[in-house]
């Protein structure tokens, strides 16, 4: 006890260590490092002391002080928080400072008693009502992908056999605790960790904790000093896949090996989503405008003789005025609209932001087992009659199949079926046969499938040769075999049939069957054994030899009796029939789906915990290193040089194992990252994994993960974006992921990268068309504080505008189709290419083109009605003035203020009618033409313009007044200008696709400018020109 | 990424900041070497001038275009604004306050309305309307008849308020209890009151409140009538000396001596009852009078 207290303390000060600093985890998790040592002390404490096991008492006791055995679920942020965070995003933060100027700007209105208008007021709730709604929306958004990943958690409680008080007892497993004896059989789960005492033929499955796709033995020997390779430990949440074994429970719940690793995971702080940057970038811009705005009108206004009070009211006001409140709206909904059309492609994404980060990802760092491969063995490759043959090892059995005309091949099956222990799970007729559950070993498995699918229905063939003795295999013999009845009731001979490890099998054979005949087994054939084992352990697999033997019927008589112990019959001079080689094969889509990231400008990395051969195996397989690179090591055998003559610049590829990643710095990973564009890590530790992330990081990259293992979690949550599989991931990878592949099919992520492209892009013109509103609304106030004309565009009819009427075309962006080489550019450089750029800003900002429009369509109503320019500059005081009931105009009549203030209206309903019809010829230039007219959302916009002008009740609630219908048709010729305008710029790329001739390309007011930045002058000489026609154009229709 | 979460110092910033207006390396100022300064500040200098020039332009064709004598349009002036002298307001409505045992209150309620009344002198009136309308129908003139191609305003004089016109009581009786107010009636171009042309629209006063405080109302010229030959209104242009018919109101206050009242200009075309206008065709005021 005392023993284990101190064990615990010292454990928790380690934990209180790790938290503070966490780099000194990364290095190598030390804590794993308990010697076995530690691990008798246990054993001596418990087990031996109490062969019987716990008593229940003392056993409640140990649960009350350790808690229960399950992994605490990472501390999930409480719902307020999940929603605070959506209400402090970048360009939130900025609406509700712009909403405190606003109540500011209110407050001071109140205190000097004029109190005219509500306007600053309702802005300011308008802005809060924004943010709060859009929050919600994001928050309702990411709340329905956090249930759909939940629905995928196993609920089922575990059992476990526990033996207490002397007698086996079956209880859920999280009531275990440390000291408990416990047995596992074939197909548990372990359901803590344990040292083995006892076992026989245990095999567990280590995938998802270290990567290894390869069955791992567990027997009581302590093998390796570090306990992730010793043979003795058996891991929580692995799975034993055959055989028994008894143990002794060494630590439960978030102490054992994977609740540390899942705790490594919540230690890593999630990094901020490269659009939240690039938002937040945006914010700096319009902010650092907005104030220097804001500053110079302050002065212009001082300057006048405004009063102090005044003057800054008028500074907030432009400050205020600076915010694109639509935007955030906009924004949102892109996003969420990109969210659900990767969910529709079985992409869940937890945070909104993340749907982008994938678009800009420049490296992704793929895990193998599970991710890129099927996590399955299965049959790669045979060698029989001197020749190897592939099998067929995509998961729907589509690919080719080899010759199975040859008589060899008969015979080899027939090994194969009968010398397997192996067995279907019952009632499984309808599933395909590759996904039948099975019970037995990974290569007995695989063996059994590929038996099932080229033989047939295995479990009669293997009753019509009845079995009579079997020897399992065992690690000193290494083969395994059975002897059979024959089919034929007339040959009474016995079949002896024995697979194993190759060079074993070939020792004990002195014939080998080639075309059906057999020959002795010459040196010749012995080279051509060689070559060919060579040949398939380089491609990573896993090779087994099969051979046959007809007893001599003399010898053994029918009822003769086998003994599998003393083995009293012939076990040499049989007949080698060939080899069949196993490898968990890459997943059928992923070749592609490398080679098209790759074209991408995505660069590939394998991460695994795997073997260095296996891992190069498969890479070489789908791609991650491409045909004809070589490794250091290779171009070595090659030129038969030593390794260190090597130029290491020379070699694509380069593998490193977590040995050797061990023994480099920083900075040598770094400069093997930058050196070799094709990289495997294999043997990696979750740690060296983070490492790994956070050096491609260094280098300026933005890295996603891919991965299914617990393994894997803090690389996850490292990533700038982490994919996690769904059905094979286990809940640790999901939880530290930021996306989630319901199919687990790695080429949703090539969707996703495309998706995430599209995304930025559309946003880009999303904002660029948001933007271009923003001066046409901006200087009507400009104008007003310094000529002190009536305001021609109110704050209310603003707030439609960009909330209401704009928003449906700046939506209707986001459902751009992409351009056709958006998976042939690189990625974007997160430093250089910016989602606003100043230009970008600027540009918009300065949109004289609709400025002037705008305003000369506002004048037109004021001096149609009778207020010419003239007069009316100046005349804000009079014009505003409650008490004046008979103002004159240009032509001697007499205004009430009510009649003023209609005709106020009038023109802010003119300005917004011409801003819309402004803008929707902007965004149909914008867009690529590939969607119709009705599907541009200026349809809903016109409507919805339409409404607001003419619904009554509309003039006193919401400051729109029925407009004339020719103010409608006003701004058309602007319109109908650009259009036009631009419709000969396509012409022109059409026709001369290669040249780009400037004047063609930077047309007035669009987005191909902004795509290739080019000089702005050229681009306002448009627009002048633009001007000058439209405005002529307008006059005539006026 | 990592390097772009850098976080660099304020020195390092300031560095940065300072390279950027001063860059030796490549002789740029603020990014820009100064010969491309210049020619930025050409283009753009030559730019407004341009975007200016062409406003200018537009407005200038825009004003050119307009009718100089009527606006095109008269939707928002569709019945005229009524209001009342004095003009003085309380906190949201007229209230007209005055002390008769204090001299400033009163003279200055009697001086608003001398000044009102200024344009209406009698001799100007002479000088500038001398045309002799015809009484009791709309004088509609199809012609520029009037010298400097004008047309010909009909003359409203002081003097035609009788009582209340502050010639014979330069106090408008604001010094007792009997309190003139003059109510005028916004002028619209070309806006006739009514279709027949018997029926001159007339000012009706009506106490909404203290009916008991006020004993007599009287109407100056009689029945408070607005003469139609003052309608209709060309514009400033063709009758650059109209005046508005004016209609004084005598009241004679007792008891309370306060009221409030509500003085209507009758007349079929004249609308009153717009609840987001309060002063069309109508306006409302308190009158008090303090001892």
């Amino acid at each position: 006890m005392f023993e284990m207290d101190g064990e615990m303390d010292k454990k928790k000060k380690k934990k209180m260590k790790k938290k503070e600093k966490l780099e000194g985890m990364k290095k190598e998790m030390d804590i794993l490092h308990f010697s076995p040592q530690k691990i008798f002390t246990y054993l001596t404490c418990f087990s031996v002391l109490h062969p019987q096991g716990l008593t229940s008492t003392f056993a409640q006791q140990i649960l009350e002080r350790d808690g229960p055995n399950e992994l605490k679920p990472p501390k999930g942020t409480p719902e307020y928080v999940k929603f605070a965070r959506q209400l402090a995003g970048g360009l939130q933060c900025l609406m509700w400072v712009a909403a405190v100027i606003c109540f500011i700007a209110f407050g001071i209105e109140l205190a000097r008693g004029n109190l005219t208008s509500f306007d600053d007021l309702y802005l300011a709730i308008t802005l809060i009502a924004v943010v709060v709604v859009t929050g919600c929306f994001g928050y309702y958004q990411e709340f329905k992908s956090t249930n759909i990943i939940a629905s995928f958690k196993n609920l089922v409680p575990q059992q476990a056999l526990v033996i207490r008080d002397g007698k086996k007892n079956q209880i859920n497993a999280n009531q275990l605790v440390v000291g408990d004896l416990v047995e596992i059989k074939g197909g548990d789960r372990v359901p803590a960790d344990i040292r083995i005492i006892t076992g026989q033929g245990c095999k567990v499955d280590n995938s998802s904790l270290t990567g290894e796709s390869e069955p791992q033995t567990r027997s009581p020997e302590c093998t390796h000093e570090n306990p992730l390779e010793t043979r003795n430990i058996a891991f929580f949440s692995t799975t034993c896949l055959e055989g028994v074994a008894t143990g002794v429970i060494i630590n439960t719940g978030d102490r054992t090996i994977i609740g540390r690793i899942a705790s490594l995971a919540s230690g890593v702080g999630n990094e901020k989503t490269p659009i939240a940057i690039e938002i937040e970038h945006f914010v700096d811009i319009i902010a650092g405008l907005a104030i220097f705005f804001g500053f110079t009108f302050f002065v212009v206004a001082m300057f006048i003789g405004y009063a102090f009070l005044e003057a800054m009211i008028f500074f907030m006001a432009i400050v205020v005025a600076y915010v694109p409140e639509g935007l955030l709206a906009t924004v949102t909904v892109c996003l969420s609209l990109t969210a659900k059309r990767l969910a529709r492609k079985n992409c869940v994404v937890k945070n909104l932001e993340a749907v982008e980060t994938l678009g800009s990802t420049s490296v992704i760092c793929s895990d193998k087992t599970g991710t890129l491969t099927q996590n399955r063995m299965t049959v790669a490759h045979l060698w029989f009659d001197n020749q190897i043959h592939a099998a067929d090892t995509t998961e729907d059995q589509s690919g080719q199949s080899f010759d199975q005309s040859s008589e060899t091949w008969r015979s080899l099956a027939r090994v194969a079926s009968l010398c397997n222990r192996a067995i279907f799970k019952p009632d499984q007729e309808g599933i395909p046969i590759p996904k039948r559950a099975v019970v037995g070993d990974a290569s007995e498995t695989a063996l059994l499938k590929f038996t099932e699918l080229t033989v047939g229905n295995i479990m009669d063939y293997r009753n019509r040769f009845k079995k009579v003795v079997e020897v399992p295999f065992n690690s000193t013999n290494k083969f395994q075999l059975s002897i059979h009845e024959l089919e034929d009731p007339l040959d009474l001979r016995y079949l002896l049939v024995m697979k194993g490890a190759p060079e074993r099998i070939l020792e004990r054979c002195s014939t080998i069957l080639i075309k059906g005949q057999e020959l002795p087994l010459d040196e010749q054939w012995k080279e051509a054994f060689q070559t060919a084992y060579m040949d398939l352990g380089g491609l990573g697999e896993r090779v087994l030899g099969f051979c046959h033997l007809y007893l001599n019927e003399k010898e053994f008589p029918r009822g003769y009796r086998f003994d599998p112990d003393e083995m009293n019959f012939t076990t040499s001079g049989l007949c080698f029939a060939g080899l069949i080689s196993m490898i968990d094969p890459p997943r059928a889509t992923v070749p592609d789906a490398v080679m098209k990231c790759r074209t991408a400008g995505i660069r590939v990395v394998m991460v695994t915990g795997d073997h260095p051969i296996t891992a190069k195996a498969i890479a070489a397989n789908v791609g991650i290193i491409s045909e004809g690179s070589e490794t250091v090591e290779d171009i070595a055998q090659r030129k038969r040089i030593p390794v260190e003559q090597v130029n290491k610049s020379d070699a694509r590829a380069c593998v490193i194992s977590g040995g050797q990643l061990k023994e480099m710095s920083s900075d040598e990973l770094d400069e093997a990252l930058r050196n070799h564009p094709e990289m495997v890590f294999a043997r990696t530790s979750p740690q060296q994994k983070l490492i790994i992330v956070e050096s491609c990081q260094r280098l300026g990259s933005i890295v996603a993960v891919t991965g299914d293992g617990v393994n894997d979690s803090p690389a996850l949550k490292k990533a700038d974006i982490g994919v996690a599989m769904g059905i094979a991931g286990s809940d640790a990878a999901k939880n530290a992921a930021d996306m989630i592949l319901l199919d687990d099919n790695f080429a949703s992520i090539v969707t996703g990268v495309e998706q995430g492209r599209l995304i930025f892009d559309n946003l880009k013109k999303s904002i660029a068309y948001t933007l271009t509103k923003n001066i046409p609304e901006l200087t009507p106030y400009l104008i007003y504080i310094t000529v002190s004309v009536p305001l021609p565009l109110g704050c209310i009819t603003i707030l439609f505008i960009e909330l209401a009427t704009d928003i449906f075309p700046s939506v209707s962006l986001a459902y751009e189709k992409a351009e056709s080489d958006i998976m042939h550019l690189k990625p974007r450089n997160p430093r250089r290419d910016r989602l606003v750029n100043e230009a970008l800003a600027v540009y918009s900002y300065f949109q004289i083109g609709e400025t002037v429009c705008t305003h000369i369509l506002s004048v037109i109503p004021l001096c149609n009605k009778g207020w010419f320019p003239l007069l009316c500059v100046g005349l804000r005081s009079q014009w505003e003035d409650v008490h004046l009931q008979d103002l004159k105009d240009s032509y001697g009549q007499e205004w009430t203020f009510a009649q003023r203030l209609y005709q106020e209206y009038t023109c802010y309903t003119v300005f917004f009618v011409s801003i819309e019809i402004c803008q929707i010829s902007d965004v149909l230039i914008r867009k690529t033409r590939r969607l119709s007219v009705f599907q541009q959302g200026f349809f809903r916009s016109l409507c919805l313009g339409n409404l607001l002008c003419y619904c009554p009740g509309m003039p006193n609630i919401f400051n729109f007044m029925p407009i004339r219908v020719q103010w409608w048709f006003v701004p058309l010729p602007y319109g109908i200008l650009i259009f036009v305008y631009d419709e000969i710029r396509k012409l022109g790329v059409r026709r001369y696709p290669g040249s780009k001739p400037r004047f063609i390309i930077l047309h007035s007011n669009h987005l191909s400018s902004i795509h290739e930045s080019p000089s702005t002058s050229i681009q306002y000489t448009h627009s002048v020109f633009i001007n000058l026609l439209s405005c002529l154009l307008m006059l005539t229709l006026h | 990424m990592a390097t772009l979460k850098e976080k660099r110092t304020c020195g390092q910033r300031c560095e940065d900041f300072g390279r950027f207006v001063w860059n030796s390396d490549n002789g740029t100022f603020m990014g820009r070497t100064p010969e491309k300064w210049v020619y930025i500040s050409l283009y753009y200098v030559a730019f407004y001038v341009v975007m200016t020039a062409l406003f200018s332009l537009a407005i200038y064709v825009l004003m050119y275009t307009l009718n100089p004598y009527a606006p095109d349009y008269q939707d928002r002036l569709k019945s005229p604004g009524v209001m009342v002298w004095p003009d003085t307001y309380g906190e949201e409505v007229i209230e007209i306050t005055y002390n008769t045992s204090n001299k400033a209150s009163w003279m200055k309620m009697s001086n608003i309305l001398h000044k009102f009344l200024g344009p209406y002198n009698d001799t100007k009136q002479s000088e500038c309307n001398y045309y002799n309308c015809t009484k009791g129908k709309y004088f509609i003139q199809k012609t520029f008849s009037a010298p400097h191609h004008t047309k010909w305003a009909c003359p409203f004089k002081q003097s035609m308020l009788g009582p209340c016109s502050g010639l014979e009581d330069p106090t408008f009786g604001y010094n007792c209890t009997m309190p003139c107010v003059v109510i005028k009636m916004n002028r619209i171009i070309d806006f006739l009151p009514s279709n027949s042309t018997n029926l001159p629209p007339y000012v009706n006063c009506t106490i909404l409140e203290g009916h008991d405080n006020v004993a007599k109302i009287e109407y100056f010229p009689d029945n408070g009538i607005m003469d139609l030959s003052y309608f209709p209104y060309y514009g400033i242009l063709a009758q650059p000396t109209y005046v508005n018919p004016l209609v004084a109101v005598r009241f004679s206050l007792v008891g309370e001596r306060q009221a409030k009242i509500q003085c209507r200009v009758v007349s079929k075309k004249i609308s009153y009852e717009n609840f987001h206008d309060p002063y069309e065709g109508k306006v409302i005021f308190y009158l008090k009078a303090l001892k």
